[in-house]
């Protein structure tokens, strides 16, 4: 707590110079395994939905017009960048990249939507809907996500509705 | 005159509340990182001040919890026009993972309407900089939707009636390529 | 025409203690991130933050809003009017309106207008941070109480003209208690400009910023106007108290010798702000009394004529 000290502290300080990295003007190398935003691929995607399946925030949405037209929407907002769809992708169509500025005044600027033409079966090739909604979810692979309320739909005891699946839980705020 | 050199200074000196509503503390710490000598962001005059009532932008992190959604409430109400919010964090924008959790409401715009989003996990410094680069008007923002649509399809349609068979082959006929 | 002219003299220290004040924060801002090895903020900060917290919303909260409007008003103007008082390279211009107690008890307004502004808003910090004051201000305003009655022993008179120009150092023995004073004094400078490590009472965040925690807008910019140009005049006073040497030079040279010494002297008000943690109220007390002790010391040694 002498004066003296405190002289010594300030000449170390001042011999470090200015450490400030000047990131505007110039952009600092990311680490090579870095995860930013995820970019998908649509050449090489086949629409399996592993993606789907395995994102731990279920921030991907599947959803299939018809046999052969199957729409995958990723929607940034909660993703948490682990990495998780690239590392399931049998095809490797999703790459971390190494994207991290993305700030911006609207969330939906962050999603990329992918619309896939699904090859059919040779033998049966069939091209039409099924009447109701429940028999498209017991057609084995049919995914219908409620992309137009982004949520997902979990298939065993659901149904397509306008009820939220999960209830949010009502508060007074005043 | 005076008004409008006071609206145009207003982009030259921000002041920051950093109001946590219940997140893991990531995000507090890359926000106490950007204030700090390597990221420092002084330089663009924004300063960390300690009561709403001074302060100009809130930086919201952490989803909106139950516990903690009238205190943000009153926190944004007690700063004086004009304000921003940001929020930072995928917890902030969207809910996070913990998005379908007990304690959650959801994202942070269900209790305050939120100006800018900074996504990420956490958000790197520098991600956070350009977030307040692109709200100040320095910089254009860098992210649009992207759609992609096939309409070359890749694989050849195979219909039964073009299938001949052939000295014990069964030849696809005509490729159509749909 | 006499009075006329000194009005007009008190009425440009005010304007050079208003334009100057923000230049010095940003001065001590800019050496602060420089010691702490970071590009600070632009020299002209201060200004523009001033500015934007001129255009912002008033929200009057608080127990009761018309003393806070006044406790703003008050200190501001406290300010300004010992800015009138208070030599600049030249003599006051109204020094034959006051005389040294009238300095002493307006310095003691300034410090009770934060009082009067943490009771007004009336929340938990704020009145911890205006018992804190309190607290601070007792132990401390006696010390530069104590400086200014040896300066007028010493010369036998109140005048302002004759104490504020080193009248400590005017006995006729070797001055031992202005030497006193002088080290007593910058010992204890750092709690009069409200810096660290003596800022106990407001702009912290231990305690929300204390007594200013209700403030927004206009309001602040006025406090925090009131809070620079106290840097300034706090340092004009010392200056022509303790380091008088060289004002008596023609016009522009003592003009320019009397600000480099005041800027000297913020350069060591920062330095030792960047430099030093902040002091517990406890520890601040026991510190400002032991100055006391030796302050008094130094007020008998200077009736005695040393």
């Amino acid at each position: 707590m002498s004066v003296l000290s405190k002289l010594k502290e300030t000449l170390v300080c001042l011999k470090a110079g200015r450490v400030t990295l000047p990131y505007p003007a110039q952009a600092q190398p990311v680490p090579e395994k870095f995860r930013g935003r995820p970019l998908f691929d649509a050449a090489k995607c086949t629409g399996c939905g592993g993606c789907a399946n395995n994102c731990p925030a279920r921030e991907i949405l599947l959803f299939d017009l018809c046999q052969e037209i199957r729409i995958l929407q990723y929607l940034g907002r909660r993703c948490a960048y682990c990495g998780r769809c690239a590392d399931v992708c049998p095809e490797k169509a999703i790459t971390m990249s190494h994207e991290f500025e993305t700030g911006t005044n609207s969330i939906g600027d962050i999603q990329q939507r992918v619309e896939l033409f699904m090859s059919t079966c040779q033998r049966c090739g069939r091209c039409f809907k099924e009447p109701s909604a429940l028999e498209q979810l017991k057609l084995k692979g049919y995914r219908v996500d409620d992309v137009a309320h982004e949520r997902w739909v979990f298939r065993s005891k659901s149904y397509l509705d306008t009820e939220p699946v999960v209830d949010d839980i009502k508060i007074e705020m005043d | 005159m005076l008004k409008n050199l006071c609206q145009k200074m207003f982009g030259r000196s921000l002041w920051v509340y950093h109001a946590n509503s219940g997140g893991c503390n990531g995000c507090d710490i890359e926000v106490l990182n950007v204030l700090t000598p390597y990221y420092d962001v002084e330089r663009f005059g924004i300063k960390l001040v300690g009561s709403p009532r001074h302060a100009d932008v809130m930086l919201c992190q952490g989803p909106a919890m139950r516990a903690t959604a009238q205190a943000l409430k009153r926190a944004y109400d007690a700063m004086p026009a004009p304000k921003l919010v940001f929020a930072i964090g995928s917890c902030a924008c969207g809910g996070g993972i913990w998005f379908d959790s007990y304690p959650v409401l959801g994202p942070v715009e269900k209790v305050v309407p939120v100006n800018f989003y900074i996504p990420g996990c956490p958000p790197r410094p520098e991600a956070i900089i350009y977030g307040v680069a692109v709200a100040v008007g320095l910089v254009d923002k860098k992210t649009a939707p992207v759609k992609f649509k096939q309409i070359e399809l890749p694989i050849p349609r195979y219909h039964p009636n073009d299938l001949i068979g052939r000295d014990e082959l069964v030849v696809y006929e005509k490729v159509e390529k749909v | 025409m006499k009075t006329l002219l000194s009005i007009l003299g008190g009425l440009a220290n005010v304007a050079i203690v208003l334009l100057v004040a923000p230049f010095f924060q940003g001065v001590l801002r800019k050496i602060t991130a420089l010691i702490q090895s970071r590009q600070g903020p632009p020299i002209w900060q201060p200004y523009f933050d001033l500015l934007k917290l001129l255009g912002k919303e008033d929200i009057e909260s608080g127990e009761s809003p018309l003393m806070q409007r006044f406790a703003v008003y008050l200190s501001l103007a406290t300010v300004l009017t010992v800015a009138c008082l208070v030599p600049m390279g030249f003599t006051a211009p109204m020094n034959a309106a006051g005389d040294v107690i009238l300095l002493i008890y307006l310095l003691t307004l300034c410090g009770i207008c934060t009082l009067l502004a943490g009771l007004a808003a009336g929340s938990t910090y704020s009145l911890l941070g205006a018992s804190r004051e309190m607290m601070t201000m007792i132990a401390l305003e006696p010390l530069f109480a104590v400086a200014i009655v040896v300066g007028a022993v010493h010369t036998q008179s109140f005048r302002l003209d004759t104490v504020l120009n080193g009248s400590v150092y005017a006995s006729a023995a070797f001055p031992w208690s202005g030497v006193i004073m002088f080290g007593v004094m910058l010992l204890s400078f750092q709690a009069f400009v409200q810096r660290v490590p003596f800022d106990i009472s407001e702009a912290e965040t231990e305690i929300m910023e204390g007594p200013l925690m209700e403030y927004s807008g206009p309001k602040l910019a006025l406090f925090k106007y009131a809070q620079m140009a106290k840097l300034v005049i706090y340092s004009a006073l010392f200056v022509t108290l303790f380091v008088p040497w060289g004002t008596g030079l023609m016009f522009p040279l003592g003009w320019l010798v009397f600000w480099a010494k005041v800027t000297g002297l913020v350069l060591l008000v920062t330095l030792v702000a960047a430099t030093h943690a902040r002091y517990r109220i406890d520890q601040a007390i026991r510190y400002f009394a032991a100055l006391l002790a030796v302050a008094l010391v130094a007020l008998v040694l200077a009736s005695y004529g040393y």
